[in-house]
């Protein structure tokens, strides 16, 4: 392989790649945040900067993660080539019919967790939790900002809209109760009353720590927005029934940390993005793809013809 | 600086490792690393967290960044003689919540091993050594391979397949010929063939090993030229079906055959075959065998070829006998800790697992112990035999030949 073709091959995909990144970083520094309540904005830029960097640094360590894949036997060309041809390879595949048939599949596989249903309910309850919880709250998350930031849509900004109630209340708290309850119950499994099977190293306790303290920063931070009565937290608190819940104990002075306490849980939901590609929470890239492409490509070893084609 | 060459890797072997969830439902299972000696870099989770940390620390971004880092020789190599004391018999893909093809996944380690210089094991090689100079793993020479139909020249006709054209080619495998405590398994195969007049054929002396345990030992590789020959060999016998009464020549041929080259044969085990000839009327099983049975699943029949049913509906045929199932049985069946190599370079390790297995027959009351392959003929009957244990060890086909009245 000449120099020139390596170089090649390597712009074809780095310029889309770092283009991608811009484009999200531009989106999120762009949009207005209108309704975000802290009052200082520099903890508003602080935070940011973190999430652009660290969005960033998610999708460089997931790019080097499948650039290793891609260097293994089957496929031919530099990994960059291949990762290239693969993407193409897979989105012919997501617009044929056999998407809607392997997408049912997926889901029951990977998304509902079939396999471990039918040997640990516990564990599949505390998995379906934890992942079920965390789509909600990611869904909900781009549904708010599409509605709050894009097109002011009004019943999600003014307290008592219907949306603000149903969606930003009520929807968050039940993703984020469902994580929360799924980490409880991994915690305990894994601290408290372990079986012989778990064996835990310093990867896993951080991967469940600092998860929990992301949810459960999240719902102190409703607490003592609640406690201490912040604009969006004035009315129709019980809908944030968690939140709600904490703020009964958190003292109404609290609110004077409040700027603080969002930019703590902010930045550590950030970091938990960029930390996915480097630690054992990549699984829940990694699991759901390597399930997709065995489907795609049935045999174990990609026959070479295959990989001609690719 | 060793640099790990991970082309060797498949790219879906290289994405199940970052897919390990590092969950461990694959650790309790696992008949060497978990319940035979509980050595964690045994076990499936153990093997994958220890490979892709050393490639990750090769490969990974911080490699890129700051430079591969080196890993230890003895690290490489306590990881090399680890992952061959896995059996490949498939529990912990049975188990495996991520839905990982584990039985691939290993055998593609131990290729990976190979190219870098770190397998196969120095008892392996024997093994090698052995295919390559006398075309079977048992040092014996070639002109021993059909010996064992000397026995039935008299009762039987068994064609040279290669001379003579026959529908069904019987595939008889390395050990059923030359293992003299396993040649009852040729040869009853061969009777019960005989009795449903099949008309068949071997292809004598000129039978190669079909590679299984070298690929199974890493050596996919060096079995290119053997399995040719070989598929050279079914085109010149031109049989419609291909028999085998190993599991694991049946998965060979059946799996990692078309790797190479077509196959214009239908591969069939021989409890498939069989079946077939009870389902047409063809055999018939007329006398009554007493006795209460219990079935091992061979892993090669079970885990990876699906073939559950077909043994039982045998047993189920065959008057007079009491099938009880072990506790574990079909896709969660213990394995019998022969496969994948094991028994040649740990022995030991074989038989502590062959005795649990033994212990689970026994637990259910039987008198009989089947199965349907001649490795875990051989380990089984071998772990009876040191635990001093009532159960007689059986081979399905010594089944259904007593099954059979003479005069069929």
């Amino acid at each position: 392989m000449s120099q020139g073709r390596y170089l090649k091959d390597k712009a074809w995909l780095y310029l889309p790649f770092f283009g991608a990144i811009i484009l999200v970083s531009a989106i999120i520094l762009l949009l207005p945040y209108g309704t975000v309540y802290v009052q200082d904005r520099m903890y508003l830029f602080f935070f940011l900067a973190t999430i652009v960097l660290c969005v960033a640094l998610f999708f460089i360590g997931t790019l080097y993660n499948v650039l290793i894949w891609m260097q293994g036997k089957g496929l031919s060309g530099t990994p960059e080539r291949r990762l290239m041809r693969v993407m193409m390879k897979s989105l012919r595949f997501v617009l044929s019919k056999r998407f809607a048939k392997v997408t049912a599949v997926f889901v029951k596989d990977a998304l509902y967790l079939s396999k471990l249903k039918d040997r640990s309910t516990l564990r599949w309850l505390m998995h379906l939790l934890i992942l079920g919880g965390f789509i909600l709250t990611f869904a909900l998350d781009l549904i708010v900002t599409f509605a709050m930031d894009l097109v002011n849509y009004e019943p999600m900004i003014v307290e008592s809209g219907w949306a603000k109630i149903w969606i930003r209340d009520f929807g968050f708290e039940v993703g984020g109760l469902m994580m929360l309850l799924g980490l409880i119950i991994a915690a305990v499994r894994r601290f408290v009353l372990p079986p012989k099977i778990v064996r835990t190293e310093l990867p896993d306790a951080v991967s469940i720590l600092f998860l929990l303290g992301v949810v459960l920063g999240g719902f102190i931070l409703e607490g003592i927005g609640i406690a201490g009565s912040i604009p969006g937290h004035t009315v129709n608190q019980e809908y944030s029934f968690v939140g709600y819940a904490f703020s009964l104990v958190t003292p109404s002075s609290w609110d004077q940390y409040y700027d603080q306490a969002w930019l703590i849980h902010g930045v550590m939901s950030a970091l938990f993005i960029a930390y996915i590609p480097f630690s054992k929470l990549f699984h829940m890239i990694a699991t759901p793809i390597a399930i997709e492409a065995e489907r795609m490509l049935p045999s174990g070893v990609m026959p070479s013809e295959e990989a001609r084609h690719l | 600086m060793k640099k790990l060459d991970i082309s060797k890797l498949d790219v879906l072997a290289l994405m199940s490792y970052d897919a390990c969830t590092r969950c461990g439902e694959c650790t309790s299972t696992c008949p060497t690393g978990g319940e035979a000696q509980d050595v964690e870099l045994v076990t499936p989770r153990g093997k994958i967290l220890r490979l892709r940390e050393f490639y990750k620390r090769q490969y990974g971004l911080k490699a890129r960044l700051f430079g591969p880092k080196e890993i230890p020789e003895e690290q490489l190599k306590e990881l090399s003689s680890r992952a061959y004391e896995c059996t490949i018999c498939g529990q912990c893909k049975t188990v495996c919540p991520a839905h990982l093809d584990t039985i691939e996944m290993w055998e593609n380690m131990r290729e990976f091993l190979v190219a870098n210089g770190l397998a196969p094991l120095p008892a392996h090689e024997q093994i090698v050594k052995s295919i390559e100079n006398y075309d079977n793993p048992w040092m014996q020479p070639r002109t021993q391979r059909s010996r064992w139909s000397k026995r039935i020249e008299r009762e039987v006709k068994v064609k040279d397949a290669l001379k003579d054209k026959c529908e069904v080619l019987f595939f008889v495998g390395c050990t059923a010929a030359y293992d003299p405590n396993i040649k009852d398994m040729a040869i009853d195969t061969a009777r019960v063939l005989a009795k449903a007049k099949v008309d068949f054929g071997t292809l004598g002396n000129e039978e190669g090993c079909c590679g299984s345990t070298m690929m199974r030992t890493g050596l996919f590789e060096s079995t290119r030229g053997m399995v040719q020959k070989n598929i050279e060999r079914f085109e010149k016998a031109s049989a419609s079906v291909i028999v085998t009464s190993c599991s694991g020549c049946y998965k060979t041929i059946r799996q990692d055959y078309p790797k190479v080259g077509k196959v214009n044969a239908r591969v069939l085990h021989i409890t498939q075959h069989v079946n077939e000839l009870i389902d047409e009327g063809k055999l018939v099983l007329d006398k009554k065998v007493e006795g209460k049975v219990t079935y091992h699943d061979p892993c090669h029949l079970g885990r990876h070829n699906g073939l559950y049913d077909e043994p039982r509906k045998i047993l189920k045929a065959i008057e007079g006998l009491d099938i009880v199932e072990m506790e574990r049985n079909r896709d969660e069946a213990r394995c019998c800790g022969a496969g994948g190599g094991v028994k040649t370079a740990f022995p030991d390790l074989t038989q502590k697992i062959s005795i649990i297995r033994v212990e689970d027959a026994e637990k259910t009351g039987a008198d009989i112990l089947a199965t349907s392959c001649p490795f875990c003929y051989q380990s089984l009957k071998a772990a009876v035999e040191t635990k001093g244990s009532k159960l007689r060890m059986m081979d399905l086909m010594e089944l259904v030949r007593m099954a059979c009245s003479d005069g069929h």
